[in-house]
């Protein structure tokens, strides 16, 4: 069950999608998220991701939203990569 | 004044979706989650993204440029071609490693006709329809090397030329 202040943590790396087993803190900063999926996929802590060991999501986003009743019933962290270009 | 467009391309070399976001600018297509859900809706058809940069001449990929693409490839969990164009002249970009940002210029031997429109919506002050006779660079991807490219890079690049340049 997540909690109010908790989140799920989604993430898309190496063609596949998958989720966090733990939720973490909704209010958990960027570089403290990308470290733990970084290190989850490392170590092939997401169901669904394959080991990489060499993961490096540096230059990815963290978008965050809200729980919306009745539609999705906890908030949600997604990572996903950034797509700016630029001259 | 032109402005930055992008277009999404698919295995068949057409059109997937055109990225026009209304905070385009003239140096930038800033960060986009709506581009990165249709890129991810469209995975298995996917070939790569063309941008525009402004101004002419031969284009170059920026260091946001070439994180983006690395960061792109890496969820998706494989390669894309990356094309620039400029109001005259176009690149095509492909990772050959070793490196996370070992990207190098293609032949650009064609043209793909998609590349006009997006010159179109880039604005520039004479678009593709209106020039005389667009540049296609003709030499080869070994010709120039970025500076700031590594010495890995380089050392691979000459490997491909056959230690000849």
């Amino acid at each position: 069950m997540i909690q109010e202040h908790e989140a799920r943590v989604n993430v898309t790396f190496a063609g596949a999608n998958g989720d966090l087993p733990d939720p973490v803190s909704f209010d958990a900063t960027d570089g403290d998220i990308k470290q733990w999926v970084t290190e989850a996929l490392r170590t092939g802590g997401i169901p669904g991701i394959q080991v990489t060991e060499d993961a490096d999501l540096n230059d990815f986003v963290v978008d965050r939203f809200a729980k919306v009743e009745g539609v999705r019933p906890f908030n949600l962290l997604q990572l996903r990569p950034k797509t700016p270009f630029g001259a | 004044m032109s402005i930055e467009a992008g277009v999404l391309i698919d295995l068949d070399c057409e059109p997937i979706y055109w990225h026009l976001p209304k905070n385009r600018n003239t140096v930038a297509l800033p960060d986009s989650r709506e581009l990165w859900d249709v890129i991810w809706e469209n995975r298995e058809r996917v070939l790569g993204f063309a941008h525009s940069h402004p101004g002419s001449g031969t284009p170059g990929p920026s260091y946001e440029d070439l994180t983006t693409f690395a960061a792109i490839e890496s969820a998706l969990g494989r390669r894309l071609c990356w094309w620039i164009t400029s109001d005259t002249q176009f690149i095509e970009l492909c990772w050959v490693g070793p490196k996370k940002l070992s990207y190098v210029r293609g032949p650009a031997m064609w043209e793909p006709p998609w590349m006009a429109q997006l010159r179109k919506e880039s604005k520039y002050p004479r678009h593709a329809d209106t020039l005389p006779e667009i540049a296609i660079p003709k030499e080869s991807v070994f010709d120039e090397l970025p500076k700031e490219w590594d010495a890995a890079t380089a050392s691979l690049m000459i490997k491909s030329d056959g230690g000849k340049s």
